[in-house]
């Protein structure tokens, strides 16, 4: 879904049209990400706005240095990551609104499942909810994961260990506890 | 577990499907933003859609709060979960489902008018103003209890509803437009660094700030201690300023800074005294010690110690090599932050030589280097890498400090100043932030010859402990910026001060004599205090001083006999036998310090006489002013030691003593004691 050279070139420059035409390639792609990062819509779209805009002030500095997909993964996890500092930091004071929310279908399931996941890798410690939704989410390969994360490709394979480690163990507890 | 079960655990949700209404909201702010940017318009409100009293439930306060608006940070997220935090209550009492603040936002798909807002949504729209409009109160009186991202994400709200606005439907995007953030931006903007700096002292414009975040370190001030068991007192010169500035702002503000903001030696060496300059450059600094009367102890003597530093003229300034390590984290978006660190790294600019390089490293949630070193004649480039910036993200402080210093390391000129001059608000909150780390690494680099120097940006969250304990380690200066009238001192009037150290590890000892003395305390210096046996081991780092810095030390001391000390007489130790032969001394000082290249210190010694010679009046002049300003900062300590000496004193000493005051600094500190009695009237 990635825009053509000659539509980023003309976005680059200054050209609205070619500029808005990039949002729409690309907005489906950064919602998704920003859905499994977030593992909630509204705050998936939240990002996902913000990624947009960003992408409206940055996108003169792509140099097409890198791929442009990796470029922008680059941009949504920082806005990602942005989301979630600010979350944590409001979450002492905040109720979380909607945890009394129905669970309707299976995607409200799958996703309450996610989040509760989500919450237990991020008591992992920073980085390993990024390289969880990179590499489990987003498919990427470790050694992608690595590049963008700006890690070693063996701490990528290091905390996806961990994580499964993790998840395992909390599964059991709550087997057990059944 | 394996992968694919980690797979599967976004395979639900990965079906779900963005909004359109999301999509397109996104589509609006992403576009809005885009045009905003490259609009190439002159300065001024041009669109005809500008922001109106039904469209902006700001009213006129609305504009003017634009400026304080930047582009970056979470608008949505942010926005959304501050909104949320405000209108909660109001939301839960009616038992509405989840507030959705989004809707705020004019939502306009392209091509047509926005619709009449259903009921629903104007019911929101209603209670989602009134959370602002608390919010804006809150923030306007200053008491709002709440964290940076809520004050600024009110603010970025603001100016994303207007760009939404004003980027509304049009039949045309393809023309820039001009809307409010580039509006915003521009007067953000202000001066360029490259105009004729201004001395005029405009304090930043009225907009929310952090509050109370401010981290100092609490010290006690230093007792008085007893010449017969305690005769010898060392510490090391400081020549840092920031405190000074910190409680200017405080008090320009009308509120008396905290207590623990106030270091006296700081306050002490903010102005420039006209102390006797070496007889040679044999000597890098001179030493004049004079006494005089104490004037809120009758009976008590105050002991001077005025030491200056050679003045370097402009053709010996030997090269530098700097590199601005620049803050430019989310916390650093407010105008007296980084576009007040751009103006002043500019001005900073006009003081080099066509040789000296620059570079710059700016930190946020990433460090990185955006300008290599280049030669400071090379100035459009440099200034145009300084524009560039803009705030946002978090603060990995630490991996900024090591780029900054590897970039000094690559461009590390022999036999020139190696300085690295970090611009920050202190939140480091990425990377090593374990301060003793970062002390560590700094302490090595400048063994090496990279020295640091500190300024600090910004209140409300500024971290002044951490500031002074790099500079401190770092050979530096640690100062504060509050406007672009202190940058221009700092930077421009005093840059030789600033960049070039004429001598290092200073240290005072000062021996007083029991038989003249009974008792002394050491006014300010607290956490410069040095073990007796560290002065003569060169191994500790002490002060350093740049060229034509101004180092004053006071003493208050009871003279032997005099009814005035604090302490009582020992019922069980003897008396100490009078030394024969020195009844005509106070004391003896030494002075011990290196010449920056060297590593083995030199001594200067002189005592004090107890009738020195009639002071001139030039020098009657500099104690007695120096003497109110340590007075003032004792009053603004608690004044436990100065009796009932008020601020009205302090004004009539300092106002009879202002001298020639070319730059204004002595007026200004006047004016600051006269706010500060307010201040103190109101508590």
């Amino acid at each position: 879904m990635s825009p053509d050279r000659q539509t980023l070139e003309k976005a680059r420059a200054g050209d609205a049209a070619a500029f808005a035409k990039v949002v729409d390639s690309c907005y489906a792609s950064i919602f998704r990400f920003a859905m499994k990062y977030t593992g909630q819509r509204q705050d998936a779209e939240d990002v996902a706005q913000q990624a947009c805009i960003k992408l409206a002030h940055s996108i003169a500095s792509y140099r097409f240095e890198s791929a442009f997909s990796s470029w922008l993964y680059a941009l949504v996890l920082n806005c990602a990551r942005d989301w979630h500092r600010q979350q944590s930091r409001q979450r002492a004071d905040t109720l979380d609104e909607d945890c009394g929310e129905a669970v309707a279908d299976s995607a409200d399931e799958s996703r309450v499942y996610l989040r509760q996941v989500l919450d237990e890798v991020d008591a992992m410690g920073s980085g390993y909810r990024d390289t969880l939704v990179l590499v489990a989410g987003e498919g990427l390969s470790h050694r992608e994961a690595a590049e963008l994360l700006g890690v070693k490709e063996s701490t990528i394979s290091w905390r996806l260990h961990e994580i499964r480690k993790r998840l395992a163990s909390a599964a059991m507890q709550e087997n057990g506890h059944d | 577990m394996t992968d694919d079960d980690l797979k599967s655990l976004f395979e639900g949700v990965d079906r779900i499907e963005p909004g359109e209404e999301a999509r397109a909201r996104a589509r609006q702010a992403a576009l809005a933003a885009f045009a905003g940017k490259n609009a190439q318009v002159p300065q001024g409100n041009v669109t005809p859609l500008r922001p109106t009293p039904s469209s902006n439930p700001l009213d006129g306060n609305g504009r003017s709060r634009m400026n304080m608006s930047k582009r970056q940070w979470l608008m949505g997220g942010a926005a959304s979960a501050a909104v949320v935090v405000l209108a909660v209550s109001v939301v839960m009492k009616i038992g509405n489902p989840p507030f959705e603040p989004r809707s705020v936002l004019p939502v306009a798909s392209e091509g047509t008018a926005p619709k009449p807002a259903p009921p629903e949504e104007a019911r929101r729209d209603q209670q989602a103003q009134l959370a602002k409009r608390q919010a804006e109160n809150a923030a306007a009186e200053r008491e709002a209890v709440a964290g940076p991202a809520k004050g600024q994400a009110m603010a970025d709200s603001v100016s994303q509803e207007m760009s939404s606005v004003a980027s509304a439907p049009t039949p045309t995007i393809a023309q820039p437009r001009p809307s409010a953030p580039q509006v915003s931006r521009k007067m953000v903007a202000a001066a360029p660094p490259s105009s004729a700096p201004v001395l005029a002292e405009v304090s930043p414009p009225a907009q929310y700030q952090e509050v109370g975040h401010d981290r100092f370190e609490a010290v006690d001030s230093s007792p008085v201690k007893s010449v017969a068991t305690e005769p010898v007192s060392t510490f090391s010169v400081d020549v840092d300023t920031a405190s000074y500035s910190f409680v200017r702002r405080q008090l320009n503000q009308g509120v008396l800074p905290q207590k623990d903001a106030v270091r006296l030696e700081e306050m002490l060496n903010y102005f420039d005294y006209d102390y006797p300059l070496p007889d040679s450059r044999e000597t890098p600094f001179k030493a004049t010690v004079t006494v005089t009367d104490s004037p809120w102890k009758p009976g008590n003597k105050l002991l001077h110690i005025g030491i200056r530093g050679y003045e370097l003229p402009r053709a010996q300034h030997p090269a530098s090599n700097l590199v601005f390590l620049l803050d430019v984290s989310g916390s650093m978006n407010s105008p007296d932050k980084l576009p007040l660190v751009k103006q002043s790294m500019g001005l900073l600019l006009s003081q080099l030589q066509p040789s000296d390089t620059v570079s710059i490293v700016v930190y946020a949630g990433a460090a990185g280097t955006v300008l290599e070193p280049t030669p400071a004649n090379e100035k459009q480039k440099i200034l145009a890498a300084l524009d560039r910036l803009s705030a946002g993200g978090s603060t990995a402080g630490g991996e900024g400090i090591q780029l900054a210093y590897q970039l000094a390391r690559s461009s590390f000129k022999k036999d020139a100043v190696n300085r690295v001059i970090l611009a920050t608000d202190g939140d480091f909150n990425v990377g090593i932030t374990s301060n003793a780390e970062l002390q560590g690494f700094i302490e090595r680099q400048r063994d090496e010859g990279i020295y640091l120097s500190v300024l600090g940006f910004g209140q409300g969250n500024y971290h002044d402990q951490l500031m002074q304990a790099l500079a401190q380690n770092g050979n530096g200066v640690a100062a504060y910026i509050d406007t672009l009238g202190e940058a221009q001192k700092l930077l421009v009037d005093e840059a030789s001060s600033t960049l070039f150290p004429i001598a290092k590890d200073v240290k005072l000892q000062l021996e007083f004599n029991p038989q003249t003395v009974s008792e002394y305390r050491l006014l300010g210096y607290e956490t410069r205090a040095l073990k007796q046996e560290d002065f003569n081991n060169d191994k500790v780092d002490a002060g350093d001083i740049g060229a034509g810095h101004r180092v004053t030390a006071i003493y208050e001391i009871t003279p032997a006999g005099a009814a005035s000390g604090l302490l009582e007489p020992s019922r069980y130790q003897p008396q100490q036998p009078a030394a024969v032969g020195h009844a005509s001394e106070y004391g003896f000082l030494k002075i011990r310090y290196k010449l920056p290249e060297e590593s083995s210190s030199r001594l200067i010694t002189t005592p004090i006489p107890v009738d020195g010679a009639e002071l001139s009046a030039r020098m009657a002049r500099e104690t007695a002013f120096a003497t109110a300003v340590a007075g003032f900062a004792e009053l603004l300590k608690g004044g436990q030691y100065s009796g009932n000496w008020s601020y009205q004193d302090a004004i009539k000493l300092a106002n009879s003593n202002k001298g020639e005051d070319l730059y204004g600094y002595r007026s200004e500190f006047v004016q600051l004691m006269r706010k500060a009695e307010v201040a103190a009237a109101m508590k």
